[in-house]
């Protein structure tokens, strides 16, 4: 039996992806099962999915806790402690990692020791979608490590997208990037052993009573140590030779992470920004540029 | 709090006393409007938040506020802030605590537990004229559990539960209540409609709310990005769109008699609105629904003609 993980980001598509290759392993005649994980989490916070693929009945039931193959969506969630992608992988397993990187650097920057498969699928998303939805495309890498054939993916994604997506020209594009995607990879072959590496592992909490269990948190304002600008696709990048300081964007910020600098002009806090752009739709002279985010060289974009 | 009026948003109160990094999705109208009502509240309150999307905003260890919190049920964050007026009144009137910290009751719900689940305990509070403000973020639905219809869910639009389909291809049958006017049949002190979109109306009406002791109600129509399904970069401008094509008329009432505090000089048509959103996509395609559209333009025309403000 496969077993796989998706982690992406709330709205990125990754329960989807794990229907869509249910579908898809099913369509190939095999047996299959996918569910996600809702958390109290919302559209851009980190989400799992989950698939199981089998030529026998499957009698396994609950979350994936030691994964064949992990999709990670959003390289920023490798970092991420809430997420930890990695935890629970077999020994010989394959990672998948949405970045710009080649899996041998992805493996440096990230210290991964499995084998690595990349692509920058968020970019094919927007060249050939125009938006970064990724369902379509992780499952379609999803399905050519799995080993699922091009034509169960084609069948699997009309199947399931047509009840998500009312026009077929973005139906279509969606189809087409899946395929591209599928396409851009070689095949691997999945030789997992049955021991997981002993990191990182998924803690089961013990039950406790409900004054344990539910506890008061007596610290004021400190969730901008949760740093939820991991959360950003694009980011907002101020040109101050045609800011006129008018506030509108300081005041505009659902987050409220915009500051001023020494001479009153505008910054946002990078660390907490999570992308809306709304500051940049309101600026009323177009001075917020919208610049897609490279997290594992972002470092030097920083203010 | 200085109870003079501002006009501009470089009057806005610098003091953040919500901070950055919840839960909340991206470009959460709910969350914009929050940090203006904390702005004008300050930081001695105590919030009772029903259960719902901001519930999330305070998840254990974290809290982005710098006041108290409480956390009740769907039904019954209004009987909740009873419970904590009475026990300050109390511990105040006994001289367990100094007047001075003193704090404001503020409930805090959407509108799945504003118009539906805790109608019975709100109308009970206002009845009883509890001392707190009430503050709703309408996003059309039940936002946290997969936005399923409620009771402010608006005609024709697709929620969780209201898919349009060939029975019945407008999505939602029924009218949004009228929650203003239920609270205004109880003649409270103080009730207003505000918008994310219009900081410095929401600012004046709490300075003004400020004055009346006894409930004083506000309710904000927000956008919900992955809910209406738009950019969340569109979120101010949709919550712009909402007010200027009339759809949601910011408006105030002190002891029942109701004023406009803004109204467009042009009314846009309410389609620039429901274009812009997934969850009124299927009134353009893949046939325009113009008997749904025109309805709903007409539902907007005869409120304003109502109150003359439309030939
Ligand atoms: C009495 C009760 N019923 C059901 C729930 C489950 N529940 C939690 S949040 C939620 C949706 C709340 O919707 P709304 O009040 O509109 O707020 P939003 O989620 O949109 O912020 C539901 C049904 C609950 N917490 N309490
Ligand atoms: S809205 Fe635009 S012009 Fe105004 S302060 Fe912000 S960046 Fe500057
Ligand atoms: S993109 Fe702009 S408005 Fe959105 S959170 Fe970042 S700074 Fe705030
Ligand atoms: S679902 Fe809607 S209302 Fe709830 S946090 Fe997200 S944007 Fe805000």
């Amino acid at each position: 039996m496969l077993r796989l993980r998706f982690h992406g980001r709330g709205g990125q598509g990754a329960k989807v992806a794990s229907r869509v290759l249910g579908t898809a392993a099913f369509l190939d005649g095999y047996n299959a099962q996918d569910f996600p994980l809702y958390g109290a989490e919302r559209r851009g916070a980190p989400i799992t999915a989950f698939t199981r693929i089998s030529r026998d009945d499957i009698m396994e039931r609950g979350l994936v806790s030691d994964p064949d193959i992990v999709i990670v969506m959003d390289e920023t969630l490798l970092l991420d402690p809430q997420a930890m992608p990695l935890s629970g992988l077999k020994i010989g397993g394959i990672v998948f990692v949405n970045t710009p990187l080649s899996p041998l650097e992805t493996k440096e920057e990230y210290g991964i020791e499995d084998h690595v498969v990349t692509l920058d699928i968020t970019k094919v998303s927007l060249d050939m979608i125009g938006k970064p939805v990724l369902s379509s495309l992780a499952a379609g890498v999803a399905s050519r490590i799995a080993g699922i054939g091009e034509g169960a993916l084609k069948g699997a994604l009309e199947k399931e997208l047509s009840g998500i997506i009312s026009d077929r020209e973005i139906l279509g594009k969606n189809t087409d990037a899946a395929l591209h995607c599928y396409n851009a990879l070689v095949p691997v072959q999945v030789k997992t052993a049955e021991t997981i590496r002993e990191r990182d592992n998924v803690i089961t909490l013990p039950f406790e009573i409900a004054r344990v269990s539910s506890p008061a948190i007596n610290a004021t304002g400190n969730t901008p140590l949760r740093k939820t600008g991991n959360w950003r696709v694009f980011r907002p990048v101020w040109n101050y030779d045609i800011c006129t300081r008018c506030m509108t964007c300081v005041a505009r910020c659902p987050e409220g992470c915009i500051r001023l600098n020494e001479d009153g002009y505008p910054y946002a806090d990078y660390d907490n920004c999570k992308g809306c752009l709304v500051c940049a739709e309101e600026c009323p002279v177009k001075a917020i540029t919208k610049v897609r985010e490279i997290h594992s060289r972002s470092e030097e974009g920083d203010r | 709090m200085d109870t003079s009026t501002i006009i501009s948003i470089k009057e806005l109160p610098p003091e953040e006393n919500m901070l950055p990094g919840t839960a909340a999705c991206a470009g959460c109208g709910g969350l914009l409007t929050l940090r203006y009502c904390l702005k004008a509240l300050g930081d001695k309150i105590i919030i009772v938040n029903a259960a719902g999307c901001f519930t999330l905003l305070t998840i254990y260890p974290f809290s982005p506020f710098r006041n108290s919190w409480l956390y009740t049920a769907m039904a019954c964050a209004p009987a909740g802030a009873q419970g904590v007026r009475d026990a300050l009144d109390i511990l105040i009137k006994k001289g367990k605590l100094d007047p001075e910290e003193n704090l404001k009751v503020v409930v805090l719900s959407g509108d799945g537990s504003a118009y539906d689940m805790a109608l019975s305990s709100t109308s009970g509070a206002i009845y009883r004229n509890l001392d707190f403000y009430y503050i709703c973020y309408d996003n059309e639905a039940y936002g946290n559990t997969g936005f399923q219809h409620s009771g402010a869910s608006p005609f024709g639009s697709r929620t969780g539960t209201t898919p349009p389909g060939k029975e019945v291809p407008v999505g939602s049958q029924l009218q949004k209540k009228n929650l203003f006017d239920i609270w205004n049949s109880h003649k409270p002190p103080y009730i207003a409609t505000v918008s994310p979109a219009y900081p410095v109306d929401l600012m004046n009406k709490f300075k003004k709310a400020e004055q009346f002791k006894g409930p004083k109600l506000f309710i904000s129509h927000i956008p919900c990005p992955p809910g209406w399904g738009f950019d969340p970069s569109r979120s101010v401008r949709l919550a712009k769109l909402s007010v200027e094509t009339g759809l949601w008329p910011l408006k105030e009432s002190v002891h029942g008699e109701v004023e406009h505090t803004y109204v467009p000089k042009r009314f846009k048509p309410v389609e620039e609105y429901l274009k812009e959103q997934e969850r009124f996509s299927h009134l353009f395609k893949p046939v325009r629904q113009e008997d749904a559209l025109k309805s709903i333009q007409e539902m907007v025309d005869e409120y304003w003609k109502k109150h003359e403000f439309l030939p």
